[in-house]
């Protein structure tokens, strides 16, 4: 098995920043974030706990993707996005549709709430009558419209394959905010040890709406915090309160370095290393000693073949709770603890410009950490002014860092323990 | 695909639970009448009872908070541990992926959103103060991999699919390679089916092709440890020697990807169809009768446990191993196993099985 280089070739993402990875990049390196006032649609009064979230803007739309299909046909929001990013990374890529023939498509779309939701848009009167919800399913059996109620879990994964024309592996993940990456890594790997040559990985997800972010809310996850309006996700920060959710979808297509230079594609980074690691602790908490997150960082930068001292910046997983931020800090200061290289490390958490995309969450984070490799330019971790105690790294507050990055982690971390790490290089033709 | 690693992969031990039994030679037994969903009376289905998890490795919490397929995923996991501590291997070298349909029964959680919905003007912290946060995670499809991994102690590499009766296929075969890559030194594989509930038959409608409404569903889950050393007790030797996976959504499209999965899943060993000795596959779909024809038909044991989704992979791997052959001819032979997913998804597995004689 003689393994391959695998290389970013093309870039898709929809958050709430835009429709596109270069308006994301342009204003997150401007230090903004696009965390505004939110509320779920049912409550109209402005009781719902949670107050704010990083929702997409359809105002942003662009014209030339106002025809998109994905507006039109009848799928969950976050399908839509993802759709929408898949075509743009391809786009992004400069691939014909019949180079995509044999691609493998691999897809985190989160947990599966659109059941519910579904239910409730195809039997408004009945849900919004406060009919139960028991009654609800089997009602929902008497339906006969077509619709995205009739839809899976992997149904974008099949959007994307059928539009784009993809016969390969098409795979659905399942791991909670890990799921994107994984998503990535497992891509990554697929390629490398030869099964495809080309695949598009990432996710798309949405949790903006009363069923799961009252979920979020009952876990203690999400931030009801009000005192600092629309700053309030603040990772590493002492008044850092919970998680702030954003939505929107992100897909990176990934091909061997060679199918790349035959066809004359730019690279924006290549992917060297991929790990990931269970807590076994709690499901509702970390380990506390950040075992999980160390050893998905170890098993990545082992998988890659380099030594800590060689990574120059990490792109966190930053969540903005109190339990993550603390963990994950001593989980680094562990893995590059030789020679205290972690005080040399430029950590990110770009959770503080467009929220958490809980599924997708792994793929905008590493499309900056491809985009850092390229331009050695680091996007800031905003809203951090009070470094907590142990939150002694450092974190690129409020402005982005011009520093060289040879080698970078991407981590994702799911609820559960589900953790992953994947290893970035920058890209030069010959090592 | 790749086959040819130095890492051999033993099969540990298996846990069962549907329709049909709980061990592998409940398989091969007589099929007993299946029952009509009382909220889908034009079908038939095997549903099974939930099981009770063993409170020695779960919390008793989670009997309560979590869905059954869930809980038949654990209570197979479960099954598992005493095989899993006799390894005596560090946490952090097991691995557990993980094949999970998604979530659609109701749970707790949803009570208090629907509360919220009834009475929006009530004080929503009260509402929110009597729904048990661990119920939030039903929510979460993945939190039962959370749950294995703390009740096993498994810190090693994880994988988690939701790719309908694919996803399988997908956490066998990332099993297998992270222990031939040596990512790992044990995998756990857990699957469960999904419930059998109004939902499930609501997604039959818009992707899927047409001619499979007569599916008899069935519950079940299916768990097996993978380790890269011998079990003390005569060990069956699993080589995954090759797989193929392909989607189409087309239906035009279906022979022939399911004739490029099986080249696939053949070609890194360099073997014929007429060199496997058992080929497991749902012996109803024309598809892959024709695809087999004449050379050999198709079994499985779906009569008896009913179409299992995303757990009936490891169930055939499961029937594979229950063929006596194994154990009065006991020598290597290649067992073939193929799935096709109503959305389109085609994979193929091919394994090479032996029994080693105790000791060996």
């Amino acid at each position: 098995m003689s393994a391959r280089r695998v290389v970013i070739t093309g870039m898709g993402a929809v958050t709430g920043f835009g429709f596109d990875w270069q308006s994301m990049w342009m204003q997150m390196l401007d230090g903004a974030h696009c965390i505004r006032p939110w509320q779920p649609e049912e409550i109209t009064d402005g009781s719902f706990p949670v107050r704010y979230a990083a929702a997409v803007d359809m105002g942003l739309l662009p014209a030339y993707l106002q025809e998109h299909p994905a507006w039109r046909l009848p799928l969950e929001k976050r399908s839509r996005y993802g759709w929408v990013a898949a075509t743009q990374a391809f786009s992004d890529s400069g691939l014909q549709a019949e180079q995509l023939r044999d691609a493998a498509v691999l897809c985190a779309s989160g947990a599966p709430q659109h059941m519910l939701a579904d239910m409730q848009l195809a039997l408004a009167d009945e849900a919004h009558a406060g009919a139960d919800w028991r009654h609800l399913m089997q009602r929902a059996a008497e339906v006969q419209a077509q619709g995205s109620l009739r839809q899976s879990n992997d149904r974008l994964a099949q959007v994307i394959a059928d539009d784009l024309g993809c016969e390969g592996p098409v795979i659905n993940i399942s791991s909670a905010c890990a799921g994107a990456a994984q998503a990535i890594g497992n891509a990554f790997q697929m390629i490398r040890r030869g099964e495809v040559e080309i695949a598009l990985a990432g996710g798309a997800d949405s949790v903006l709406n009363l069923d799961t972010m009252g979920a979020l809310y009952l876990l203690g996850a999400a931030s009801s915090e009000q005192r600092w309006g629309k700053d309030l996700c603040r990772p590493f920060d002492r008044d850092r309160s919970g998680l702030v959710a954003g939505e929107g979808g992100g897909f990176i297509v990934l091909e061997t370095l060679e199918r790349a230079l035959a066809r004359g594609a730019k690279p924006y980074a290549e992917i060297i290393g991929f790990g990931s690691s269970l807590d076994a602790y709690k499901v509702t908490a970390p380990d506390p000693q950040g075992r999980g997150a160390a050893f998905a960082m170890q098993a990545a930068l082992r998988d890659a073949g380099v030594e800590p001292e060689q990574v120059d910046m990490i792109n966190a997983h930053g969540t903005s709770t109190p339990l993550n931020d603390a963990t994950e800090t001593l989980a680094i200061k562990n893995v590059f603890s030789r020679g205290d290289h972690y005080q040399q490390l430029a950590v990110s958490a770009n959770k503080s410009q467009f929220g958490h995309l809980i599924a997708a969450a792994g793929a905008p984070e590493m499309m900056l950490t491809a985009l850092a490799c390229r331009d050695d330019r680091i996007t800031p971790t905003v809203n951090l002014h009070h470094p907590d105690n142990g939150c002694d790294l450092q974190y690129c507050a409020q402005q982005a860092v011009s520093r060289r990055v040879d080698l970078a982690l991407s981590n994702s971390f799911g609820f559960g323990g589900l953790n992953t790490s994947l290893v970035v290089r920058k890209y030069r033709e010959v090592l | 695909m790749n086959g040819s690693h130095a890492r051999q992969v033993y099969l540990v031990d298996l846990a069962l639970l549907n329709a049909a039994g709980s061990s592998p030679s409940d398989r091969y037994a007589a099929a007993q009448p299946a029952q009509a969903p009382t909220f889908k009376l034009d079908r038939l289905a095997r549903p099974i009872a939930t099981p009770r998890l063993a409170i020695d490795l779960f919390e008793r919490k989670i009997q309560r908070s979590v869905e059954a397929q869930g809980l038949r995923l654990l209570h197979c996991a479960a099954r598992l541990a005493p095989a899993l501590r006799d390894l005596q291997l560090p946490a952090e070298r097991v691995a557990l992926t993980a094949a999970i349909p998604e979530v659609d029964a109701p749970s707790p959680c949803w009570d208090a959103v629907e509360a919220i919905r009834e009475q929006p003007h009530k004080l929503l912290g009260q509402l929110f103060a009597n729904t048990p946060p661990l119920h939030a995670l039903t929510l979460l499809n993945s939190s039962v991999m959370a749950y294995v991994a703390e009740g096993l102690r498994c810190n090693g590499p994880m994988a988690g699919y939701c790719s309908q009766s694919n996803a399988g296929i997908d956490a066998f075969i990332e099993a297998v390679t992270m222990l031939t890559e040596a990512r790992a030194d044990a995998a756990l594989v857990v699957s469960s089916s999904p419930n059998i509930t109004p939902a499930l038959y609501l997604r039959e409608g818009t992707s899927y092709p047409d001619g499979t409404d007569a599916d008899i569903y069935g519950e079940g889950a299916a768990a097996v440890l993978l380790a890269t050393v011998a079990p003390l007790t005569a060990p069956l030797v699993i080589r995954v020697a090759g797989w193929g996976r392909a989607y189409s959504a087309r239906v035009e499209r279906a022979a022939a990807l399911a004739e490029r999965v099986l080249e696939q899943a053949l070609s890194t060993e360099r073997v014929n169809l007429s060199d496997v000795e058992l080929l497991v596959a749902d012996e109803r779909d024309p598809i892959l009768r024709e695809l087999f024809a004449p050379a050999a038909t198709p079994r499985s044991s779906r009569d008896l446990t009913g179409d299992l989704g995303a757990s009936a992979l490891l169930t055939d791997i499961a029937y594979a191993i229950g063929d006596s052959r194994h154990e009065h001819e006991p020598r290597s032979r290649y067992v073939l196993l193929m799935t096709r997913s109503r959305a389109g998804h085609c994979g193929a597995l091919l394994l090479e099985i032996a029994k080693m004689e105790k000791g060996a």
